[in-house]
């Protein structure tokens, strides 16, 4: 079966068709993505801020991040499910443009920076959280982190664009 | 001269006809700042909400200090949600006036306004602030701005 196949799947399934079709459904679950991307880009953004020394320096990293990381981790998992549930109503369009996979390919790439800092970073935080100024890495991490979230609020946005055309 | 009126004079202005006849990505760029100011808006407003209700964990970091070096992040989305919202309803003003949503989403707004300037700044003044209040208005304001962003989703649907 090729990608565009399993699209039309999904496409054509029961639940792609119900949400496709329902008057309120398709926006509520468009909402909660949207909180959930609050929640969780909108408070990662400050951690990552942190991380580059531009938000609140006085405090440690670990006393934001840690309060902080389950409501991310949380929230994220619901941005994906709405996401999953997006793209599963409106999958043999969206399947087809470019900017769905850059997409795709942004969160991979974030979520490998994110998996690097935790490893090689997050299991010593308190050797180096109470310096001034953070390790180079460790701000790269953050610039990185901020740069890629952004592309990938960008191409997502302009999923629904190119998908009306 | 009624809002309608106004909003007919608005949609057959130069600048409205200009911005309605670029291309749809144009249009795209705007809704693209558009989100990016909620977002300006949301995290913000969503931390200082997580301190304010006293979540474990930041409750041991200073109110006042997270309160100071987030409004300015708050007021930027602000500036840039006027900004692209201005632009996203000049090509297209007519169509929004029937819109429940559309109207829905500025009374909201308002409120949220009015609560920011007035609940949220008193609270978010004073260090530890009486914590019923405090997550009276952790979750007011939270339910406001969520409420602004969800009545914005429906316009396009309704």
């Amino acid at each position: 079966m090729t990608l565009i196949e399993f699209a039309e799947l999904l496409y054509d399934s029961e639940l792609g068709t119900s949400l496709r079709e329902s008057i309120y459904a398709y926006p509520i679950v468009e909402g909660i993505h949207l909180i959930g991307l609050a929640f969780s880009v909108g408070l990662l953004f400050f951690v990552d801020l942190r991380l580059l020394g531009l938000f609140l320096p006085n405090i440690s990293v670990s006393a934001l991040l840690h309060p902080l990381r389950p409501l991310i981790l949380g929230s994220f998992a619901v941005t994906m499910v709405t996401g999953i549930l997006l793209f599963v109503a409106s999958a043999s369009k969206i399947i087809l443009l470019d900017v769905f996979f850059y997409k795709l390919i942004f969160i991979v790439l974030a979520g490998v920076n994110a998996l690097w800092f935790e490893l090689k970073w997050g299991k010593h935080v308190d050797h180096w959280e109470f310096e001034k100024l953070l390790p180079k890495s460790v701000q790269y991490a953050g610039g990185i982190s901020l740069f890629l979230w952004s592309l990938v609020l960008i191409s997502g946005r302009l999923i629904p664009y190119l998908n009306y055309k | 001269m009624s809002v309608l009126e106004l909003f007919k004079d608005i949609q057959t202005s130069e600048l409205s006809r200009f911005v309605g006849g670029q291309n749809h990505l144009f249009g795209a760029i705007f809704q693209l700042i558009h989100i990016v100011g909620l977002i300006l808006i949301l995290s913000p407003v969503t931390l200082v909400s997580l301190r304010l209700a006293g979540l474990s964990g930041l409750r041991e970091q200073s109110l006042v200090d997270i309160a100071q070096s987030t409004a300015k992040f708050i007021w930027v989305g602000l500036g840039l949600l006027v900004f692209s919202g201005i632009f996203i309803f000049i090509p297209a003003a007519t169509n929004y006036y029937p819109n429940f949503a559309f109207w829905a989403k500025f009374l909201f707004l308002a409120i949220a306004l009015i609560v920011h300037v007035t609940l949220y700044k008193k609270l978010t003044s004073i260090e530890s602030p009486h914590l019923l209040a405090a997550r009276f208005t952790a979750g007011l304001v939270m339910f406001l701005w969520l409420a602004v962003a969800f009545s914005a989703r429906f316009i396009g649907f309704v």
